[in-house]
């Protein structure tokens, strides 16, 4: 129960916005922010709160490509494919990606580390390729980036997962 | 009246109310302009932009804020770089909309072109071919051909259940959200909602069953492909062999206007059989809408295996045996007769009983009715027209789950201004649209009522009021409790000034009864028997369209107790099975009638399909059983007695079939010309019907003369307001109605069978529950008035803890509100 385990988080974000229903973005938010994606009790948990329809959160959590109904890896690797990156090589770039995890689009490499997803325009394609790596609520951009430059990153990724006490997510 | 606006469209002027959108001032004029997304019934919201034209308007100059003119003195006009969406763009001065020149035209067909590239194109195995926007557009408007890759095209799940009721084909959707938003801004349950985007974009239901709501039939009809389908009708028939027969709906007091559709099968031997049921216009009863409820169980019990026939020897037979048994009875014979029947049945029992000297009775819980023909809706009356500065109270009644047109109709007053007053022992649906919300506990019902006017800002509302509506219904209430509070209901318009009691439209008492014709009964004094088991001793019963020995154990033992019972009816019901004598009814899908709905609206229904062998009519077959008893009655057709009717009744003068037959325009325009427009429902060719009217001035007992002699009503005897109370450890049970019962005309219909089920328990908080150790779905034991049954508990958190409500038809037959025990079953007990 998000209420039971963020009272007070709940209260602050329903204190920013008269009309109740507006706050059903963060409290998706709060949602996704442990386990990476959003459970259908807590989409009917938020729908109780705001007076909505449990099929309205729903609609507004496939709407939005941040939010996720669907467990994944810890991170979720979302590398742009759209018309200007695939110009500065994306495709390829995703490719030999796909080739160094070992794993598909859409897939979770054995270790439950990374998702690797494909996404439209980021806003970044000017440093193209590049990809945002997402965890729970937080968002970071990866540009101008090589396959060898990805998998030191994922080397970080994977050693800070495994010295972090809260690790136990994989 | 709002002002009106001046434009021409493709040439032509036409004058419309400020606010008109351009596609509907098109409409008016016979300007068809392609739309997909917008229905006339809702809010556009310009999704699919087919309805792209060319809008000019005139150039105003800033300096004298007059038009600038041409040199010819035509006012200038300043066109628009881009094609407009008609369907969001309100109509002003001097405005010329162009709909078919080529830019406009290349418009519209490149939209197409775009919708079709994905969709699938399965026409030929599609329900909706035939009758299909998609289709239809694309003939008048679309390309010929497509410079898309077929083989590129979108696919995407088929055959989807989005309940069990409706089946979604994602790749014919075309995201239009007409079905979204009829659910969220006309049922008011917005079950279904968009997920994902773009060409992902997907029609998607969380609720928990799938498309939780009890309208979602009407989004089969306004959806404009065949992405939404209902289950008994996908596969069914193509609907150009179908032919369409007017009717009414025979599942509540609201008589929405249906149609059947027909057309013969090598199944039933050549025979004509109803496919499916759809909405009939009728703006001022159901506008273009049903429930499911209707759609699905509408028609169904009228072809059960349960149907009663004899053939035509036997039928001889029974009728003289019953002839003889109420020849001989005379003034010891009681009939006893359910609202399922037509105007021109009762009319004709009534006689008979006259003729004979029997005692006639209206065979319901409901009671009170008296009140609502002497308070009811006046002729004009139309719940459309509520709005701002009206008031409507609702009590004692869940209308969402006994008559959801009329909830459906109420929310729409709310949001047109109206004040909503929703007076219940428990939460209902429509307390969400009320304006105030009343809870009392049950037993309350009069007191409540009666302390209305009192209260500041409720009493405002019904005082100040131009007109007042009340509706009142049997939740948590049996005949003593309904008719007292009628009473009170009657009373406070007696005590308004006096302009809101004249008779006058939308103005009056309603009762929200089990049946689709109880008003009918009551307008020519039938009535409701006070202690009916005592009544039916050592009589020749005869009874019509009911069944007391399934409603209730001490029925069926006081009809044990009688002289001889003859039952009439068209299914096989326990009534028909301790009958002596039984007579097979033709349904009402199998011939001509009238029903009076609860706004007394008497409406047509015709006959959809042939009386089944070895059945008649119910007033043929009371005229037969009349004639073996040496009286004469009209029984040759439903039209000879409606004449006798207007003549002999009252109420009725002035009304006749041609009259009911009669129809006048109505807005939207729907039919089958205009099925991209206003959907698959049908346009109402055969009759809007006829509001009674009432006779003011005439007092009570002026009234109350003409029913004396069917039976004296259970309201002359002194009622107590105040039900029973329920003290510390003790439980009050009360009998309450949901949509979905067991009943005689709904249990038949096996597509709701899973909703029916949701019903079958016993209600109770989940405090009370967790105090007599059950849960949700467990087992208990009821003790009520002597007897133990056991039941399902469900739970309910907006019920209070005292209470156990026990829906009607069940097999927990609880006739007034009553103490009751309750227990948990063991396990191992149940096994
Ligand atoms: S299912 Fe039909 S009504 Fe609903 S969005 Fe799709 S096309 Fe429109
Ligand atoms: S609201 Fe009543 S009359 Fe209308 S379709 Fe439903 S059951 Fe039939
Ligand atoms: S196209 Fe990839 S970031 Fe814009
Ligand atoms: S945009 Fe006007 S009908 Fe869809």
């Amino acid at each position: 129960m998000l209420t039971e385990k963020y009272p007070s988080e709940i209260q602050a974000i329903f204190a920013k916005y008269p009309v109740k229903r507006s706050a059903v973005m963060p409290l998706l938010y709060l949602a996704q922010r442990e386990e990476g994606y959003i459970t259908k009790e807590n989409m009917q948990e938020i729908a109780n709160l705001l007076d909505l329809d449990v099929t309205e959160v729903a609609g507004i959590v496939g709407f939005y490509t941040m939010f996720h109904d669907e467990k994944a890896g810890k991170y979720r690797m979302q590398v742009c494919t759209d018309l200007p990156c695939a110009l500065r090589g994306a495709d390829a770039f995703l490719e030999a990606l796909c080739d160094n995890l070992g794993i598909r689009v859409g897939e979770t490499t054995p270790d439950g580390l990374i998702t690797l997803e494909e996404v439209k325009c980021l806003g970044g394609c000017h440093r193209a390729p590049l990809f945002q790596i997402q965890e729970g609520d937080m968002v970071a951009f990866h540009e101008n980036m090589t396959v060898e430059k990805t998998m030191e990153l994922v080397e970080a990724l994977r050693k800070s997962v495994n010295s972090s006490p809260r690790a136990a997510t994989a | 009246m709002a002002k009106l606006i001046n434009l021409k469209i493709n040439g032509k002027p036409v004058s419309v109310p400020e606010g008109t959108m351009v596609v509907d001032a098109a409409k008016k004029a016979g300007i068809d302009i392609p739309v997909f997304c917008y229905h006339p019934k809702m809010e556009p919201v310009a999704m699919c932009r087919q309805c792209l034209v060319e809008i000019g308007r005139p150039v105003i100059d800033r300096a004298t804020g007059q038009p600038v003119l041409e040199e010819n003195g035509q006012p200038k006009l300043q066109f628009g770089p881009k094609l407009e969406t008609s369907c969001s763009t309100p109509v002003s001065e001097g405005m010329v909309v162009i709909t078919d020149s080529e830019k406009a035209r290349a418009g519209q067909r490149e939209i197409l072109e775009l919708l079709l590239t994905s969709h699938p194109l399965d026409c030929p195995v599609c329900d909706k071919g035939g009758e299909c926007p998609l289709q239809n557009l694309t003939m008048k408007f679309g390309p010929k051909e497509s410079r898309f890759l077929y083989d590129e095209k979108h696919h995407a799940e088929k055959h989807f259940p989005l309940g069990d009721l409706i089946f979604l084909d994602r790749e014919r959707c075309i995201q239009c959200a007409r079905c979204v938003r009829f659910q969220s801004d006309i049922a008011g349950e917005p079950v279904l909602g968009f997920s994902q985007r773009g060409r992902h974009t997907e029609i998607v239901t969380y609720s928990d069953p799938g498309f939780d709501s009890v309208f979602s039939g009407n989004t089969t009809d306004i959806c404009p492909v065949g992405a939404l389908t209902t289950a008994d009708f996908r596969f069914g028939a193509r609907p150009w062999e179908l032919k369409s027969s007017a009717s009414i709906c025979s599942q509540c007091p609201v008589g929405c206007n249906v149609t059947f559709n027909v057309r013969r099968e090598v199944k039933a031997g050549g025979g004509y059989v109803i496919k499916r049921a759809m909405p009939r216009q009728n703006e001022q009863v159901n506008e273009i809408w049903m429930c499911d409820k209707g759609r699905f169980a509408g028609y169904q019990y009228t072809e059960a295996d349960s149907r009663l026939k004899l053939d035509s020897p036997e039928l001889d037979q029974a009728l003289s045996q019953a002839a003889v048994k109420l020849a001989e009875s005379a003034s010891q014979a009681v009939f006893l007769a359910g609202g399922r029947l037509s105007n021109e049945d009762f009319y004709t029992l009534k006689q008979f009983a006259t003729r004979l000297g029997a005692k006639a009775y209206l065979y319901t819980r409901h009671g009170g009715g008296e009140y609502t023909t002497r308070y009811g809706l006046a002729p004009g009356s139309n719940l459309g027209n509520l709005g701002k500065g009206d008031t409507v109270l609702v009590v004692a009644s869940d209308l969402y789950h006994e008559a959801p047109l009329w909830y459906l109709r109420l929310k729409a007053a709310a949001k047109r201004g109206a004040t909503l007053i929703v007076a219940n022992a428990r939460a209902t649906k429509l307390d969400e649209f009320a304006t105030f919300v009343i809870r009392y506990s049950y037993g309350d019902e009069v007191e409540t009522v009666k302390s209305l006017s009192s209260k500041e800002k409720v009493g405002e509302a019904i005082k100040n009021t131009h007109h007042l509506v009340i509706f009142y219904g049997a939740d948590g209430l049996g005949l003593t409790g309904t008719t007292a509070l009628a009473q009170a209901c009657a009373d406070l318009f007696t005590s308004l000034p006096v302009s809101q009691t004249a008779p006058k439209a939308n103005n009056g008492l309603i009762g929200v009864w089990s049946t689709p014709n109880q008003q009918g009964a009551l307008e020519m004094g039938f009535a409701p028997c006070a202690d009916l088991a005592a009544e039916l001793k050592d009589k020749t019963v005869y009874i019509l369209a009911a069944d007391p020995a399934g409603d209730d154990p001490t029925l069926a033992e006081a009809l044990k107790g009688a002289k001889a019972v003859i039952a009439q009816d068209i299914l096989e019901t326990e009534t028909t099975r301790l009958a002596n004598i039984v007579l097979p009814a033709a349904a009402y899908t199998e011939r001509e009638g009238t029903f009076t709905s609860g706004e007394r609206r008497v409406q047509r229904f015709y006959p959809a399909v042939p009386a089944r062998p070895g059945t008649k009519a119910d007033f043929a077959l009371i005229a037969e059983l009349a004639k073996r008893c040496g009286i004469d009655l009209e029984g040759r057709s439903a039209l000879l007695v409606m004449n006798q009717i207007v003549a002999n009744e009252p109420a009725f003068s002035g009304i006749t079939y041609a009259k009911l037959a009669e129809v006048t325009e109505q807005w939207p325009i729907i039919g089958r010309s205009d099925l991209f427009y206003g959907g698959t429902g049908y346009e109402n060719k055969q009759g809007l019907g006829v509001t009674l009217s009432l006779t003011p001035g005439v007092s009570p007992q002026g009234r109350d003369k003409q029913a004396t002699l069917l039976s004296p009503s259970p309201a002359a005897k002194e009622m107590r307001g105040e039900g029973l109370r329920p003290k510390e450890d003790e439980l009050l049970a009360v009998p309450i109605t949901k949509l979905y019962d067991n009943g005689t005309t709904v249990a038949p219909a096996k597509l709701l069978a899973a909703h029916i089920a949701r019903f079958d328990g016993v209600f109770v908080n989940p405090a009370t529950a967790k105090k007599y150790g059950l849960e949700n779905g467990s087992q208990a034991r009821v003790s009520l008035n002597g007897v133990t049954y056991s039941a399902s508990v469900l739970l309910d958190e907006s019920i209070s803890t005292g209470v156990v409500l026990i829906p009607r038809s069940f097999g927990i037959p609880l006739a007034e509100p009553a103490f009751v025990l309750l227990t948990a079953l063991e396990p191992a007990q149940e096994a």
